[in-house]
């Protein structure tokens, strides 16, 4: 059996895998990557020496920036999952040309995620065993667990078929993946709304927010992707499908940012406790004002809406501020639900006075958590080498 | 079978923390602020001198509260935490993946890591050390000087819980949440 004609995939000796055009940017790239890498490989190191005390987390704010990090990339796999689905499952004819390349960076986001949280999980191990042997029904950690899973063995079949051209198997399993993924996406937004004890996340919001920013983040990678690629040198059919996705996103964008208004315009109004208070912390802070929202939202959409979604060269630029403001949406929605202590005569000998509840990533977490980043260049680089992500003549 | 619960006549704790003492003796709980299965809350007197409010201040002892319809329980993805034929709620540490989970869902700050086993442990009413034997007390119970705890079966009509929670008025923390508290705050 000839395994080429099941997947087609492209030859390699050593050295032309290692083989790559010396310009600045990919001389640059390849810095970074093992940069990344290397700071990855001694956070798990020392990680591996001293657990998670390693780690800032603390027994008032027992989540920290992995979890944040693997949010933002399990969010990043789906909203590519989902903007690919645009075009070869619901047809919409510019967004037919990025099945591949959307679906390769949807599965190496969960990877990087599943990474990611293997080192924040006290025993991953364990969690695979008990996860079928006494299934927890009622957690929405084991069921946005138990469908990632799910989702990535269907994005990988999905692949599959994208890459030998079967597109009704390619279609079936596209299906598959996005439902399932939307269900598991939406279960990790619940794995936070379903918080009754923190009135801050408790309800609807994160649930549907989810989503919402993941089809922004997979907006913003695709520009990132696809100014990569082709290096600012667009041909047409990839202006076109960049125009139109400039334009969905910031409708997108619009919707995400009218979410947040009546979120923060809710949680104030009445200013109930662990919430209204919160609510202003969270709203008054750098992380959200500059990062989530200045660089997250508002640049990006002020150069769509200025430049009617033409300036494509902009926007893969603005996608890199755009990230970083995603990043920083992860990093507060963790970090923001476990402001409010939650005993707060617990003073003196247990914990600081009454005030919120305090968290400093350690140089460990943060070597982890942006190493990891790392990993999934060079995922992405293996991937693009052995098989042919680009479109072919009849645009799928 | 019974179901313990515990009541306590928090006004007569005097924050002396010999129960806190005794619950980390009889079950061996690490040192470290983290590390605490009980502990007692201080309420700060308030006011400016010479008007202070004497009655503004007060101690509160707490622990997990045993909820009936325990958060930490619904959350957790391997039933590591489980309720036991006492109604305690338990955890298992060999299915317990430290997710943390619980620890976030908890309303009552009441979980933390223990670092041998590195899984998560709470307050079981001596479950491992006393109630295993057949004994009826815990160890902050009996060592309380203030008496201010009380510990029994709630089912049981006649057990000595079960009657000062009919003759005195009392209280549970954050009952609103729905998380059946055990714990009884007497007035
Ligand atoms: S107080 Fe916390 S740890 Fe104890 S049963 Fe209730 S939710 Fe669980
Ligand atoms: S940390 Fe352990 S006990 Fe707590 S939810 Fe996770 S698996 Fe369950």
């Amino acid at each position: 059996m000839n395994f080429k004609k099941i997947l087609p995939y492209n030859r390699h000796t050593f050295s032309s895998f290692f083989s790559f055009e010396r310009t600045p940017l990919n001389v640059f790239m390849l810095m970074l990557t093992v940069g990344l890498v290397g700071f990855l490989l001694y956070g798990i190191s020392v990680y591996l020496q001293h657990g998670h005390h390693a780690y800032g987390v603390t027994r008032q704010h027992p989540w920290g920036l992995l979890i944040a990090m693997y949010v933002f990339f399990v969010v990043s796999s789906t909203g590519l999952c989902i903007m690919s689905s645009l075009g070869h499952v619901f047809n919409i004819k510019a967004f037919q040309i990025i099945g591949k390349r959307a679906i390769i960076g949807a599965i190496i986001a969960i990877l990087t995620g599943f990474l990611v949280i293997a080192f924040e999980i006290g025993h991953p191990v364990r969690m695979v065993i008990y996860n079928v042997l006494t299934p927890g029904l009622t957690s929405a950690i084991w069921w946005m667990g138990t469908l990632y899973g799910m989702y990535l063995f269907f994005i990988i079949l999905e692949f599959f078929f994208l890459n030998n051209g079967n597109h009704k198997y390619s279609k079936i399993f596209g299906l598959a993946g996005l439902i399932v993924g939307l269900a598991a996406h939406s279960n990790l937004g619940a794995v936070f709304g379903f918080l009754v004890a923190r009135p801050i996340a408790n309800g609807v919001f994160f649930p549907l927010y989810f989503i919402l920013s993941a089809m922004v983040t997979g907006s913003y990678l695709l520009f990132l992707i696809y100014g990569w690629r082709y290096k600012m040198k667009f041909p047409p059919e990839v202006k076109k499908f960049m125009v139109t996705l400039a334009q969905v996103l910031g409708l997108l964008l619009a919707i995400l940012i009218f979410f947040e208004i009546w979120r923060a315009l809710t949680a104030i109004y009445g200013m109930m406790p662990e919430r209204g208070d919160i609510a202003i912390h969270m709203i008054t802070s750098k992380n959200f004002l500059i990062g989530e929202f200045l660089l997250g939202m508002l640049i990006p959409f002020v150069v769509i809406v200025y430049s009617r979604g033409r300036a494509i060269k902009t926007l893969v630029y603005t996608s890199i501020t755009g990230m970083v403001g995603i990043f920083w949406m992860r990093y507060d929605l963790v970090h923001d639900t476990q402001l409010a202590p939650m005993m707060p005569l617990k003073i003196r000998e247990y914990s600081l006075p009454p005030g919120l509840v305090e968290y400093t990533p350690t140089s460990i977490e943060w070597m982890i958590a942006i190493g990891a980043i790392g990993v999934s260049f060079m995922m992405y680089y293996t991937a693009d080498k052995f098989f042919n992500l680009d479109h072919d003549a009849k645009g799928h | 079978m019974a179901r313990y619960g515990m009541a306590l006549d928090y006004k007569s704790c005097i924050n002396c923390k010999a129960c806190e003492s005794a619950c980390k003796e009889e079950n061996g709980i690490l040192l470290g602020a983290d590390k605490h299965r009980i502990w007692v809350g201080v309420k700060d007197i308030e006011g400016i001198f010479p008007d202070l409010s004497i009655s503004s201040s007060g101690f509160e002892p707490s622990q997990c509260q045993q909820c009936d319809n325990a958060p930490c329980q619904t959350v957790c993805p391997t039933n590591a935490t489980y309720y036991d034929d006492n109604g305690v709620v338990r955890v298992n540490p060999e299915q317990c993946i430290l997710c943390t989970y619980c620890m976030e869902a908890c309303p009552y700050d009441a979980r933390y890591i223990d670092d041998r086993t590195m899984t998560v442990d709470k307050c079981n009413f001596c479950s491992d050390t006393r109630l295993i034997n057949g004994e009826t007390t815990t160890a902050c119970q009996a060592t309380c000087p203030t008496k201010v705890r009380i510990f029994g079966d709630l089912d049981d009509p006649e057990s000595e819980i079960s009657l000062v929670l009919r003759a005195r008025d009392h209280h549970s923390m954050k009952e609103h949440l729905g998380t059946k508290p055990k714990l009884f705050y007497l007035t």
